[in-house]
C-alpha cells in the first residue's frame, strides 16, 4: 500500500481502513465493469503503454492521418481510423471546496471531512491506476495547489488533512484559475456543496470542461440539509455571509425541500446534457456507496463511448 | 369529598405556577441560533410570521406546573374532610385512659389475658395527636404510663403488667382517671374500662364525674361466673393453759355456684406443714365450717395456713394465712382501799378475770404503797377508790407513767390523792356529788371516736343507758391540751377524764367500779368497758393476725408497726437499725431507717418476712397478708348502668368546652394526620419532577446535536 509504505502518517489515517477494505472489494468488481475508467489496472502495470482497442469509425476531414488503420484501407480500399478506449497515466485532480458552509455537520462528520475522505479514496484509487494524482482546494480563491504528479500522492493527502473551513465561497473564479494551470487533459473531480446558482455553477463546470476535461462532480449535502428536521423558532445564520434570519422551521421544511430537491434536480439535468458526472451525497451514508455508484456510472460513460 | 386545608395560606404559593410558564414563555423569546451553512434557499421560502411567545414543550410545563402545584398543595397539608379516615379522628385528639382492673379476680380463666389484648388494641388504634395513659387499680390504683402519645412506651408498659393479689374497688382508679382527663387540653377524652365489673368493687358512692364528653367503653370480661369456693374467715381463738397459748382454729369455708353439695378438703399448716385435714361438706351457694384440733402456740411469728386441698379457678381466695405469736397478758394492778379490802374490788376483778385469751393479769394490792420492783412487771395500776401515800410511791407511780405505764383512777368515797401527783391527773376533783332525784343521774355523753367507746359506736355494741349514777366526783378540768374529757353525765359533770403524760395514760373514772355508786356494774356493758378502759390505758396495741392485700404500713409508725405485730421493727428502725423485707415471692427490699414516713406495701397473699441483715440464724419477724374475699364474689354488674353513672351532663349554663378554636385547630390537625395526604402528593411532585428531569435532557439532547455540529 503506497500510503502505508511511504509513512506518511497524516494522510494515511485519512484512508480508513474500513473505507479501504470495502474500495478493495470494490477494485475486483471495477476490473470487470470500468475497465475504461480505471485505465491500465493490471495490464497496464505489466506492459507498460498498451492501448486498448476499442472499434474503428470512419475517417472524417480533420483526424489525426496517423491514426488511419492502413491494414484495414489494404483490405477494404476504406479509410479508416482506430479508436482506443483509454489513455494510461491520465491526470487525475481533485477540485475540493472548503468554503465555511462545508463545515457545517449534523452528525460526527461534517461535509468537508466526508470530502476529505472521498478525495483521499478517490485519489488513491487513481494512483492505484498509475494516474498522475493532484489537488486543489478552493473557496472564494484557490487555497493549495498542488499539480498532477506521480509522487504527489503523500502531499495530497496530507494537504486534504490540513484542510480547513474558512472564508466564504465561490465556484466560478478560483475554477478559472485552477484550469488555467492544468493543461493537459485529465479528470477532474469537483467536491462542492455548491450554494449558488444553477446558472453559475454550471457555467464554473463548464470552465472544466472546455479543456477537454473528464469533469465528474460531487454535490455533498447533510442530512439536516436534505431533510431540515428543525422545530422550534429560531435564528438561522449563514455560516458564510453571517446573516441572520428569525424562522419557524416548521413551516418552512416543505418549501426547503422543495426549493432544495429542484435545484438539484436541475443540476441533474443540466450536467447530464453536458456529459458531466454528477452525484448528490449524503454525508451520513457510507462513503463506498458513493464510489460505487461512480463506478457504475463510469462503466455505462465508457461503454457508451 | 370536601378538601381542606390545614395551613391554607399556603395556598398563596400557587401563584408560584406562573413560574414555569413565564420560564417557557420568555426562555422561547430567546430564540436559539441554528447555524446554517446557507440561507440560499431558506430565503426563497415564503412564510407567515408567528408570534415567538408561544409555547412548546407543553408536556414540560405541564410537569413542572403540576410538581409546583402539588408541592405547594403538600405544604398546605390538604385533607379530606368527609373522609373515613375523618369520621374517625371524630372531635379531635383523643385524651385516652385505659384503666386496667389487675384484681385476683382477674386471674380466673383468660380474663387478664384478653384484658391486655384490649388495652393493646386500643393503644395499636391511637391516632397520630392521640395520647393515652395506662392505671391500674385493684384496691389502689397506680399510674403506669401518664398521658403519651408513644404507643412503643404504652405498649412496653403493658408488657410489665402483673396481677396483684388486691381486690376490687373502682373509686380510686375511677378517681385517677378523672384527674388525668380533667387536666387535658385535648378536646375529646375517653375513658377505656378494662375488667370483669365485679358488683363487689362498685359501692355506688365513688363520687367520680367524669368530665361532659367523656366517651366510656367498657371492656367488661367477665360474663361468666364460674363455681367459686373460698377460706372465707379463719379464726384463732386461744385459751391460756398453765401459761401457754392453746389455739383452736376454725374455718369458714363458703361456696358460690354450683348445684350440687360438694366435700372439701381443708387443710390446716404450720410453719409451711401439713399438721391437719378436715372435710367439710358445702351446699350450692352455701357454706360450712371447720375446727381443728388445738394445738399449743410455743413460738412468737408462728406462720400458718388454712387451705383447700383443690384449688379452683380464683386460686388466691383458696387459702389463709395467718402469723401468731403467743399471747402476753396485761398485768393489771389494782390497789384498794385498806379499809375496804378485796371486796371493792370485786367486780373489777370479775371483769377482768373474764377474756377469751386471758388478756389481762390481775394483782390486788389492798392499801400501802408501790415500789419501783411492784411496776416493773405492771402495765396498769388501777387505784380503786383509795388512797395512795406520799413519797416513794408518787415517784414510782410518776415514773411509771412517764415512761409508758397506764394508770386507771377511779374515785369514790376514800379516795386520797397525794399532792405532788396532782399534775397526772386531768382536773381537780371535787366532794362527792348526790343525785337528788332518787333515779340519779345517766351517762349523756361519750366520746365515740375514742379507742375506749369505738367499739360501742354501733346499735346493739353495748348499752350504756342503763346504768345509772347516784353519785359522782365532779371533776374540775386543767386547762391542757393533753387532757380531754371522753364520757360525761347527764348534768354536763365529766364522767371520764383522760390526761397523757409522758408516754403513758392517766384515766380518771369520778365514780366507782363498784355497785354503790351507780349500777354499771350490774349491766352487760360493763365487762366490755372494763376491758376497753384497761387495754386503752396500757397502750397495748392488739396485733392482727393477718393483713389485706393492698394494704400499705408506715414501717416508722411504731404504733402501725405494733398492730401489725413489728413494734420492735419499727423500734430498730429508729434506732437507724437495718432491716430487710422479704415479699412471699422472694424479692427482697431493705427497709429504710430514720424518720419516715417510709411505706411498706403489702401487695402480695403470703407471709412477709423482715430480718436483720447478716443475722440469718435469727427468726425473722412475720406478717401474714390475705387476699380481700370481698373479691370472691364475682357477680357481675349491669356494665350500662354502670358507665351511665360514670357519664354526666353539661353543666347548666355552660356550653359543651369542644368549641374553643384551640380544639376546632386541634381536631383538624387529627384528621389531617391521620390522612398525611402531603406524602403522597410530596411523592407524586417528586417522581413528576423526575419525570421532567428526564424529559428535558432528552429534549436538550437532541436540540443540543443539532445545534453542536454545526460549526465545529
Amino acid at each position: 500500500m503506497a500510503a502505508n509504505s511511504s509513512g506518511v502518517s497524516s494522510g494515511a489515517q485519512l484512508l480508513l481502513p474500513e473505507v479501504l477494505a470495502r474500495i478493495d472489494n470494490l477494485e475486483l468488481l471495477a476490473r470487470k465493469v470500468v475497465e475504461g475508467f480505471l485505465n491500465g489496472i493490471h495490464r497496464s502495470i505489466y506492459l507498460g503503454l498498451s492501448v486498448d482497442f476499442a472499434e474503428h469509425r470512419p475517417y472524417m476531414p480533420g483526424d489525426d492521418i496517423r491514426r488511419i488503420d492502413w491494414r484495414l484501407y489494404g483490405r477494404t480500399d476504406r479509410h479508416y481510423i482506430k479508436l482506443f478506449e483509454a489513455e494510461t497515466n491520465a491526470n487525475f485532480v481533485v477540485l475540493l471546496d472548503v468554503s465555511r458552509s462545508m463545515s457545517y455537520g449534523s452528525h460526527s462528520v461534517t461535509k468537508l471531512d466526508y470530502a476529505r475522505y472521498l478525495a483521499a479514496c478517490l485519489t488513491y484509487f487513481s494512483r492505484q491506476q498509475r494516474d498522475r494524482v493532484g489537488l486543489i482546494t478552493f473557496d472564494e480563491d484557490v487555497v493549495d495547489y498542488i499539480p498532477p504528479s506521480a509522487r504527489n500522492l503523500d502531499l495530497c493527502l496530507h494537504t486534504l488533512h490540513r484542510a480547513e473551513a474558512g472564508r466564504p465561497g465561490e465556484l466560478y473564479n478560483p475554477l478559472l484559475k485552477a484550469i488555467e494551470s492544468l493543461r493537459r487533459k485529465g479528470i477532474l473531480v469537483l467536491i462542492s456543496d455548491f450554494y449558488e446558482d444553477t446558472e453559475n455553477v454550471v457555467e464554473a463546470v463548464r470552465l472544466l470542461q472546455s479543456p477537454g476535461h473528464d469533469v465528474i462532480v460531487f454535490h455533498l449535502l447533510d442530512p439536516d440539509e436534505l431533510e431540515f428536521p428543525f422545530d422550534g423558532p429560531s435564528n438561522f445564520r449563514d455560516m458564510e455571509t453571517r446573516e441572520e434570519l428569525p424562522l419557524v422551521p416548521g413551516k418552512l421544511r416543505e418549501g426547503y425541500k422543495e426549493l432544495l430537491s429542484s435545484h438539484t434536480a436541475e443540476l441533474q439535468e443540466r450536467f447530464t446534457a453536458s456529459q458531466v458526472d454528477y452525484t448528490v451525497l449524503d454525508t451520513s451514508k457510507p462513503l463506498d456507496q458513493a464510489l460505487f455508484h461512480l463506478l457504475l456510472h463510469r462503466e455505462k460513460r465508457s461503454r457508451a463511448r | 369529598m370536601p378538601l381542606g386545608f390545614l395551613v391554607p395560606a399556603f395556598l398563596l404559593g400557587l401563584a408560584a405556577v406562573v413560574i414555569p410558564i413565564l420560564v417557557h414563555l420568555t426562555r422561547k423569546q430567546k430564540a436559539r441560533v441554528v447555524e446554517f451553512p446557507s440561507l440560499m434557499f431558506l430565503d426563497r421560502v415564503p412564510f407567515r410570521a408567528e408570534t415567538r411567545r408561544r409555547i412548546h414543550h407543553w408536556l414540560l410545563l405541564l410537569l413542572r406546573a403540576l410538581a409546583v402545584a402539588l408541592i405547594v398543595a403538600a405544604f398546605s397539608r390538604p385533607f379530606f374532610t368527609g373522609s373515613a379516615e375523618a369520621a374517625g379522628a371524630g372531635m379531635g385528639p383523643r385524651e385516652v385512659v385505659v384503666l386496667l382492673d389487675r384484681s385476683y379476680s382477674m386471674g380466673v380463666e383468660d380474663r387478664w389475658d384478653r384484658a391486655l389484648d384490649a388495652a393493646r388494641e386500643v393503644f395499636e388504634d391511637l391516632g397520630p395527636l392521640d395520647r393515652a395513659s395506662l392505671a391500674v387499680f385493684g384496691r389502689n390504683a397506680a399510674v403506669s404510663v401518664r398521658s403519651t402519645s408513644d404507643r412503643n412506651i404504652l405498649l412496653s408498659a403493658l408488657d410489665t403488667l402483673r396481677l396483684s393479689d388486691e381486690s376490687t374497688s373502682y373509686g380510686p382508679g375511677l378517681k385517677l382517671a378523672q384527674t388525668i382527663l380533667e387536666e387535658t387540653d385535648l378536646p375529646a377524652r375517653e375513658l377505656v374500662l378494662v375488667g370483669d365489673f365485679q358488683r363487689a368493687g362498685w359501692t355506688g358512692d365513688e363520687g367520680v364525674f367524669l368530665p361532659y364528653g367523656t366517651v366510656v367503653t367498657p371492656v367488661a370480661l367477665g360474663s361468666d361466673v364460674p363455681v367459686n369456693r373460698a377460706v372465707a374467715r379463719v379464726t384463732l381463738p386461744r385459751q391460756k393453759l398453765d401459761g401457754r397459748d392453746r389455739v383452736t382454729p376454725a374455718a369458714r369455708i363458703t361456696r358460690v355456684g354450683g348445684e350440687m353439695e360438694d366435700t372439701v378438703e381443708v387443710i390446716l399448716e404450720l410453719e409451711g406443714r401439713e399438721l391437719q385435714r378436715q372435710q367439710v361438706v358445702l351446699p350450692a351457694n352455701g357454706a360450712g365450717g371447720v375446727i381443728f384440733d388445738p394445738f399449743n402456740l410455743s413460738q412468737d411469728y408462728t406462720r400458718g395456713a388454712v387451705r383447700l386441698s383443690s384449688p379452683d379457678e380464683l386460686e388466691p381466695d383458696d387459702v389463709n394465712f395467718f402469723v401468731l405469736s403467743p399471747g402476753r397478758a396485761i398485768s393489771v394492778l389494782v390497789l384498794d382501799d385498806a379499809g375496804r379490802g378485796a371486796a371493792s374490788s370485786l367486780f373489777l376483778r370479775e371483769a377482768l378475770a373474764i377474756s377469751e385469751e386471758n388478756a389481762f393479769g390481775v394483782t390486788v394490792r389492798a392499801g400501802g404503797g408501790v415500789s419501783n420492783a411492784d411496776l416493773a412487771e405492771t402495765s396498769v395500776v388501777v387505784v380503786n377508790d383509795g388512797s395512795l401515800p406520799e413519797g416513794n410511791s408518787s415517784a414510782a407511780l410518776r415514773s411509771f407513767v412517764e415512761e409508758g405505764g397506764g394508770l386507771l383512777v377511779v374515785m369514790g368515797e376514800r379516795i386520797r390523792w397525794p399532792s405532788d401527783l396532782a399534775d397526772l391527773l386531768p382536773g381537780a376533783f371535787t366532794e362527792p356529788l348526790d343525785r337528788a332525784d332518787g333515779r340519779g343521774g345517766r351517762l349523756g355523753f361519750m366520746d365515740y371516736d375514742h379507742p375506749v367507746f369505738e367499739i360501742f359506736r354501733g346499735p346493739r355494741t353495748g348499752d350504756f343507758t342503763g346504768a345509772r349514777f347516784f353519785r359522782s366526783r365532779d371533776l374540775l378540768m386543767a386547762d391542757s391540751e393533753t387532757s380531754q374529757v371522753l364520757a360525761k353525765y347527764d348534768d354536763g359533770s365529766v364522767a371520764l377524764a383522760e390526761k397523757r403524760v409522758g408516754e403513758g395514760r392517766v384515766l380518771v373514772w369520778t365514780s366507782t367500779m363498784d355497785a354503790f355508786w351507780n349500777d354499771l356494774a350490774q349491766q352487760p356493758v360493763f365487762l366490755p368497758f372494763i376491758h376497753q378502759l384497761v387495754k386503752y390505758v396500757s397502750g397495748r396495741t392488739e396485733t392482727v393476725a393477718a393483713f389485706t392485700a393492698g394494704q400499705v404500713v408506715d414501717v416508722t409508725d411504731a404504733t402501725a408497726m405494733a398492730t401489725a405485730g413489728l413494734g420492735e421493727v419499727a423500734e430498730a428502725l429508729a434506732g437507724e437499725e437495718e432491716r430487710v423485707v422479704f415479699t412471699p415471692s422472694g424479692t427482697s427490699r431493705p427497709l429504710p431507717p430514720g424518720e419516715g414516713p417510709h411505706f411498706l406495701r403489702l401487695e402480695e397473699q403470703g407471709v412477709y418476712e423482715i430480718r436483720t441483715p447478716g443475722a440469718s440464724n435469727m427468726r425473722s419477724l412475720a406478717v401474714a397478708v390475705n387476699v380481700d374475699l370481698a373479691e370472691a364474689d364475682l357477680t357481675p354488674m349491669d356494665v350500662e348502668e354502670t358507665v351511665a353513672s360514670l357519664t354526666s351532663r353539661p353543666p347548666e349554663g355552660e356550653a359543651p368546652r369542644m368549641e374553643g378554636t384551640q380544639a376546632a385547630r386541634l381536631r383538624l390537625e387529627d384528621q389531617e394526620r391521620r390522612q398525611s395526604l402531603w406524602r403522597f402528593l410530596l411523592l407524586i411532585a417528586f417522581v413528576l419532577l423526575a419525570l421532567e428531569t428526564i424529559v428535558s435532557n432528552r429534549i436538550s439532547r437532541v436540540a443540543g446535536k443539532r445545534g453542536s455540529y454545526a460549526g465545529s
